[in-house]
């Protein structure tokens, strides 16, 4: 069946293409070493036999290729934790790595979240501010405690909120339930429990933090965006249309022909820029939002 | 397709048991001892272990490694490749007698099903 330990092995590489290439390494070295150690006993006990049919029996003891390269596979999915972050550095060439991007949709998911982190910014910030001030006036009431208590617990809640949008478009995983108190404990008590918990004041300062950051991450993307789409659209736009680069009191700018190819092109790498600078600050985002949303153990 | 049945249930039987009796042969070994060495001694011991191929030994000798169960070093060999030679942590030890005592747990329960000195019948 295999005509020599080399046979094996380059089976057993293809066997386990697309593994980690340290797990290949690992089962290469472990397979010749075997099957080498294997056919110098063997050929020691029968001399004389021929190095195929002692491989082959050797073979039916140590597993086929196939086999071998499951055994690796099945450890190494138990080895690596799931949401281990992965190490991996990017292998392809800058030019697809850069260009790429267009069909990641990692990208798009991360841009639409950095749009809309306006919106949902300004949501929080007005419940956050509006939540903190009333507590603050109502205090000298008697309803004053009660309604800080509720807006406490309603914190957590657009937490989890947030968390999921977090996960869904940003890929940073966030808690899918609410943190558990027992329901024996008194409702005071659980109110105390909240706020010694230094969560629930990150998680009000995330909700205040979201306007701002929504508002720069807003500006700057539609900007981005904007350009870009007006050069791509510009030989369209001027010659189509007739309508030039940019219109002021004395007059209009259309740009000169020789440069339309230029400006098209820009508008390309300018839309690959803004995908690329939204993964990234989507990154940074989720990786803020995941410090100051999720408890610490 | 029975057949099918019986390979799925003796992997499984198989997962943690490679782990266990791995460990126990580089207790029981003086010196370090290579992978082919530690099939080679398994072998000798009958037809018994033949369901475990010799190689999915190696992936678990490597894991059981990872978790500092056990320790490697590589040395040169005449015939072939670097050979790794493992040898059991103290950490493994004390492992592997918790590992024993729970295998030993684990048989006695499912012996006593299914002898069936417990009863388990509907009351």
């Amino acid at each position: 069946m295999y005509p020599n330990v080399e046979a094996y092995l380059s089976e057993l590489r293809e066997r386990l293409a697309g593994s980690d290439p340290a797990t290949i390494q690992d089962a290469v070295a472990d397979a010749e070493d075997h099957l080498r150690s294997a056919l110098e006993q063997a050929q020691a006990d029968n001399p004389g036999a021929a190095p195929e049919a002692l491989l082959s029996s050797i073979v039916a003891n140590f597993g086929t290729p196939e086999e071998t390269a499951k055994a690796y596979r099945d450890i190494e999915v138990r080895l690596t934790p799931p949401f281990a972050p992965v190490k991996t550095t990017d292998a392809r060439p800058f030019h697809v790595r850069f260009f790429g991007v267009l069909g990641e949709p990692r990208a798009y998911a991360a841009l639409l979240y950095l749009l809309t982190s306006m919106v949902t910014g300004i949501l929080y910030f007005t419940w956050a501010v509006t939540g903190v001030s009333l507590s603050v006036g109502l205090m000298v009431l008697i309803f004053g405690l009660p309604f800080f208590g509720l807006f406490v617990f309603s914190i957590q809640g657009l937490a989890l909120v947030e968390g999921r949008l977090v996960e869904a478009l940003l890929g940073v995983r966030m808690p899918r339930r609410q943190v558990p108190f027992r329901s024996t404990t008194g409702i005071w008590k659980r109110f105390v429990a909240r706020l010694k918990d230094r969560r629930t004041w990150t998680t009000l300062a995330y909700l205040v933090l979201q306007l701002p950051f929504g508002i720069i991450h807003f500006t700057v993307f539609i900007t981005l965006l904007a350009y870009a789409l007006q050069l791509l659209a510009l030989p369209v736009l001027q010659f189509v249309f007739d309508q030039p680069l940019f219109s002021l009191s004395f007059g209009k700018y259309f740009v000169p022909i020789w440069s339309m190819p230029f400006l098209v092109l820009a508008g390309f790498l300018d839309i690959i820029v803004l995908l690329h600078l939204a993964k990234f600050v989507g990154r940074k985002h989720g990786a803020m939002a995941k410090a100051l949303l999720v408890q610490r153990a | 397709m029975e057949q099918d049945a019986n390979r799925k249930f003796q992997k499984e039987l198989n997962a943690g048991a490679v782990a266990l009796v791995l460990l126990s042969v580089l207790d029981q070994s003086k010196e370090p001892l290579y992978g082919y060495q530690i099939a080679k001694r398994l072998e000798k011991h009958g037809d018994k272990l033949s369901v475990v191929k010799q190689g999915s030994l190696y992936p678990v000798l490597r894991s059981l490694e990872k978790g500092g169960l056990l320790e490697s070093n590589v040395e040169p060999s005449v015939t072939g490749p670097p050979r790794r030679y493992y040898r059991i942590t103290q950490n493994g030890r004390d492992i592997l007698s918790q590992w024993v005592a729970i295998w030993q747990q684990n048989t006695n329960f499912v012996e006593a099903i299914l002898e069936g000195t417990v009863d388990v019948s509907e009351r």
